[in-house]
């Protein structure tokens, strides 16, 4: 930013930097649209649509991720095998639990630009089912980006003192 | 569309002098009104005389036959005004150097005005104030070394008429304004800057710079990015980029030697207003900008 070589400069402006995102216990919806943005470099004030300045991100635990509501159960994901009879409807669970990254994936592929930039962009979103990454990903990153849901704590995950704290009603 | 003239037919470049209407007196006149400076005509006339002009000039006459006694030329060169012209830039621009950036060293300072001075510079001023017109030389188009001569010498020309203030104003204005937008070591080239960073932080008893890597991306990729960070004694002197670990290096020793310096990007401008005197410095009269 400041006192930079005019090639230090514009090297640091246009280098492509890796993200990371937990999403454990987050909102699969909320995850999409920070790894929107990110690949499409909005985050970025030299975005322009034609200049390819996007990011790469790379997702973690994605099978942990957490529908609020009964998603699970009534969302349904469509597809069509394009012969007769083909259209078959899926419900969330059933699509995790035959592949843990594709919610995810479908998530961001639906917030992307419907332009042909947006394969682009996909290839650029790693998404991982677990936390164990492989070196050269983990070499390449550049920061953690902040859960966009505070987890809730389960009752057990309370200790006594906090327990005896919390205030409670008046009963006689 | 425009019609480019290049295509059209062979367009040669010819001296303006050999151009309809041309009053070379009324040009002279006019140079020095536009200027806004007086300069006594003799001087400046004899500022822009070349001695390859009085040179080619007398072979043309004896080639043409013209006896030497009947028609000699009485015409002197600029090279006296040339020498006080340049002693006079130089020693200025010196000053005015030290005076801005108090904190820049004397090889520093040095650089500054061997690049104010420079060829490239010199005659992009010259032609863009029209000096390269009023040249008598003996080649068109005017070369780089006749025209820096030239320069000088109607600054040495400025100086005899008006005094040196107003010579130092002149140089102020159009001279030392190419220093917009420039880094520090554009025109200084430093070989090795972290060597230079460990003498001037001994000097200054501060503890020897420890580089560190603040960020990475993409370190495995072909297009990597390396922040480093120097430290001495814990604490942050610079942060820069690079390519690579070293070259990211290198370029925070930079930035550490430019904020050492006071040649940032985010420094005072220089005060260009129109009362500033040439020896006062220009960090202390900052609050009479009108």
């Amino acid at each position: 930013m400041s006192s930079f070589t005019k090639s230090a400069q514009q090297w640091a402006t246009f280098a492509r930097s890796w993200y990371l995102i937990d999403a454990r216990m987050q909102p699969p919806g909320k995850i999409a649209t920070m790894c929107a943005i990110r690949l499409q470099g909005k985050h970025k004030p030299i975005y322009h649509a034609l200049s390819d300045v996007g990011d790469h991100v790379v997702v973690m635990n994605s099978r942990h991720i957490a529908f609020s509501g009964n998603k699970w159960e009534q969302k349904m994901y469509s597809s069509h095998t394009q012969y007769p009879g083909g259209f078959k409807q899926v419900t969330a669970t059933q699509l995790h639990l035959k592949d843990p990254k594709a919610i995810v994936k479908l998530a961001v592929y639906g917030m992307l630009p419907r332009n042909l930039s947006r394969r682009t962009m996909m290839q650029r979103l790693h998404l991982f089912p677990e936390d164990d990454l492989p070196e050269d990903i983990l070499l390449n990153l550049t920061e953690e980006l902040p859960q966009p849901r505070e987890i809730p704590r389960r009752l057990n995950e309370y200790s006594q003192e906090e327990r005896e704290a919390f205030p409670t009603l008046w009963t006689p | 569309m425009y019609r480019d003239l290049r295509y059209e037919f062979p367009y040669v470049l010819s001296p303006s002098a050999q151009k309809p209407n041309w009053d070379y007196h009324a040009e002279v006149q006019a140079f020095s009104s536009r200027l806004k400076e007086c300069f006594s005509p003799e001087l400046l006339k004899t500022a822009f005389v070349n001695p390859c002009y009085i040179q080619s000039e007398q072979e043309r006459r004896q080639a043409l036959g013209v006896d030497s006694e009947m028609a000699a030329l009485v015409l002197g060169d600029n090279i006296q005004l040339h020498r006080q012209g340049l002693e006079f830039t130089k020693s200025f621009l010196s000053d005015w150097c030290r005076a801005s950036f108090p904190r820049l060293p004397s090889m520093g300072v040095v650089a500054i005005v061997a690049h104010l001075t420079s060829h490239p510079v010199v005659c992009l001023v010259a032609r863009n104030l029209a000096i390269e017109d009023l040249t008598m030389s003996a080649q068109f188009p005017v070369p780089d070394e006749v025209l820096h001569s030239t320069f000088l010498a109607v600054i040495g020309a400025l100086q005899a008429s008006s005094g040196a203030e107003r010579a130092g104003l002149f140089l102020r204005d159009f001279l030392v304004t190419q220093l917009v937008g420039k880094d520090l070591f554009e025109m200084w080239s430093v070989v090795n800057p972290m060597g230079l960073l460990v003498e001037e932080l001994s000097k200054r008893n501060m503890a020897l710079p420890e580089p560190r890597l603040t960020r990475s991306a993409g370190a495995g990729t072909v297009l990597p990015l390396y922040f480093v960070g120097l430290y001495s004694d814990k604490k942050l002197l610079a942060e820069a980029p690079g390519e690579t670990v070293l070259a990211a290096e290198e370029e925070a020793a930079r930035v550490a030697l430019r904020k050492l310096y006071g040649y940032t990007e985010n420094r005072r401008p220089c005060d260009f207003s129109a009362q500033q005197l040439k020896d006062v410095t220009p960090s202390t009269t900052m609050s009479s900008i009108s």
